[in-house]
């Protein structure tokens, strides 16, 4: 899904980027420590997404947009301060 | 389970021979000293067997709606579950916590009282829209019961579905008393039986969500409409003779057309309603309360 970055992007890829471009915005507003941490996981996680879901699986893509949204109103808060990560084993 | 009982009275003859009273201590050395209660613990003992021997299965088909998250490319689909009802307690609830308990733990659904007072369990059984912990088990055994999510609404997993949209509907209107006067001997705003009879049938909403996820107009605009749960705890507040902001509750819901009267009077909500209450009925009062408090002229034109 990244390589199809060209000039013609579809709805579906808009609300993906907007949504990525909500949570650089919200880390902004932590400290630079959490930032950097916020920063990777997000980033780290819709990179994995981009090559593992298949860009029709519309289904999957829009579950994970709301998740994301939620999970963006929830950073948003000015209570939370930072993101944090467990694998599973 | 029938060999256990048949050497059971098999070795309850043989004791018999040598002494009724040895025997019924071997059974219950807890009771001894207690005759009556031996004797009576003895019949429960026999009536139980006799029961369990007598007892046939029911076997009833479920197909339960499954999608797991976690499987990104599997697609929806309906997954069959066969239950002894013999076994299971009369309502649908009862069915999935059995299924989730022996069958498949990976089901998903929200429950928490088992009585109809908390909203979490509703789903939609067999085409209707009710909350699974009153809803009976159909006994005909001939055809499966279809359990799926609310329809129309987002899917977390399984039968669980997003009902944020809904919750922030409701909490859009403003769902508290609004009062300008403090009442006169500074302790409760008081309302007369008659006026608090205005609202039985209103404040028992358990906003299970049943009414709106089965009403048509809410299904295509979902996010104007406010749905009839929304709209019948609007009403409830409305109609409460303590809440003095009534114009302006009146006036929110109607500045737009979108809000209120989005409602074609399909009446789907009254009829799927588990606790039985009547949606359409507020949301026509609400209506005509509207049309009532706009100046003569522009009724007659309409």
């Amino acid at each position: 899904m990244g390589a199809s970055r060209g000039p013609r992007l579809s709805g579906l890829q808009k609300q993906v980027l907007s949504l990525y471009r909500g949570f650089l915005r919200a880390a902004r507003c932590k400290s630079a420590a959490d930032r950097r941490q916020i920063e990777s996981i997000v980033s780290a996680e819709f990179r994995r997404n981009s090559n593992q879901v298949d860009r029709k699986n519309f289904l999957y893509i829009e579950y994970l947009l709301r998740r994301g949204k939620k999970q963006l109103e929830q950073l948003q808060s000015p209570n939370t301060e930072s993101l944090s990560q467990t694998k599973q084993s | 389970m029938l060999r256990s009982s048949f050497l059971r009275r098999g070795y309850n003859k043989v004791a018999g021979i040598f002494g009724r009273a040895e025997a019924k201590k071997q059974d219950f050395p807890v009771l001894e000293g207690h005759p009556a209660a031996q004797e009576s613990a003895e019949v429960a003992l026999e009536s139980r067997v006799t029961v369990q021997d007598n007892v046939k299965k029911v076997m009833k088909e479920f197909r339960i709606y499954r999608w797991n998250p976690d499987r990104p490319d599997s697609k929806p689909f309906l997954q069959s579950y066969h239950v002894d009802l013999s076994e299971c307690g009369p309502m649908v609830l009862d069915a999935l916590q059995k299924i989730k308990a022996e069958n498949d733990s990976s089901l998903s659904y929200r429950r928490s009282c088992r009585e109809g007072i908390c909203g979490s369990c509703a789903m939609n059984i067999g085409g209707t829209n009710t909350v699974a912990c009153l809803k009976p088990i159909d006994g005909d055994t001939s055809k499966p019961t279809i359990i799926i999510p609310l329809p129309h609404m987002f899917v977390i997993k399984d039968l669980v579905v997003d009902l944020t949209n809904f919750y922030q509907q409701y909490k859009s209107i403003e769902p508290w008393l609004k009062t300008n006067m403090v009442p006169k001997d500074g302790r409760e705003y008081r309302q007369s039986p008659a006026d608090r009879k205005k609202l039985d049938g209103l404040y028992e909403c358990i906003l299970c969500a049943c009414c709106t996820t089965s009403c048509p107009s809410y299904w295509w605009n979902p996010e104007e409409y406010l749905g009839p749960a929304a709209l019948l705890h609007a009403y409830r507040w409305i109609c409460d003779s303590r809440d003095e902001l009534t114009e302006e509750r009146l006036q929110a819901l109607t500045e737009d057309e979108r809000k209120l009267y989005r409602c074609r009077a399909i009446k789907n909500c009254t009829a799927t309603c588990p606790k039985g209450l009547d949606p359409a009925d507020a949301i026509h009062k609400m209506k005509t309360k509207h049309m009532l408090s706009q100046p003569m002229e522009m009724v007659e034109i309409m």
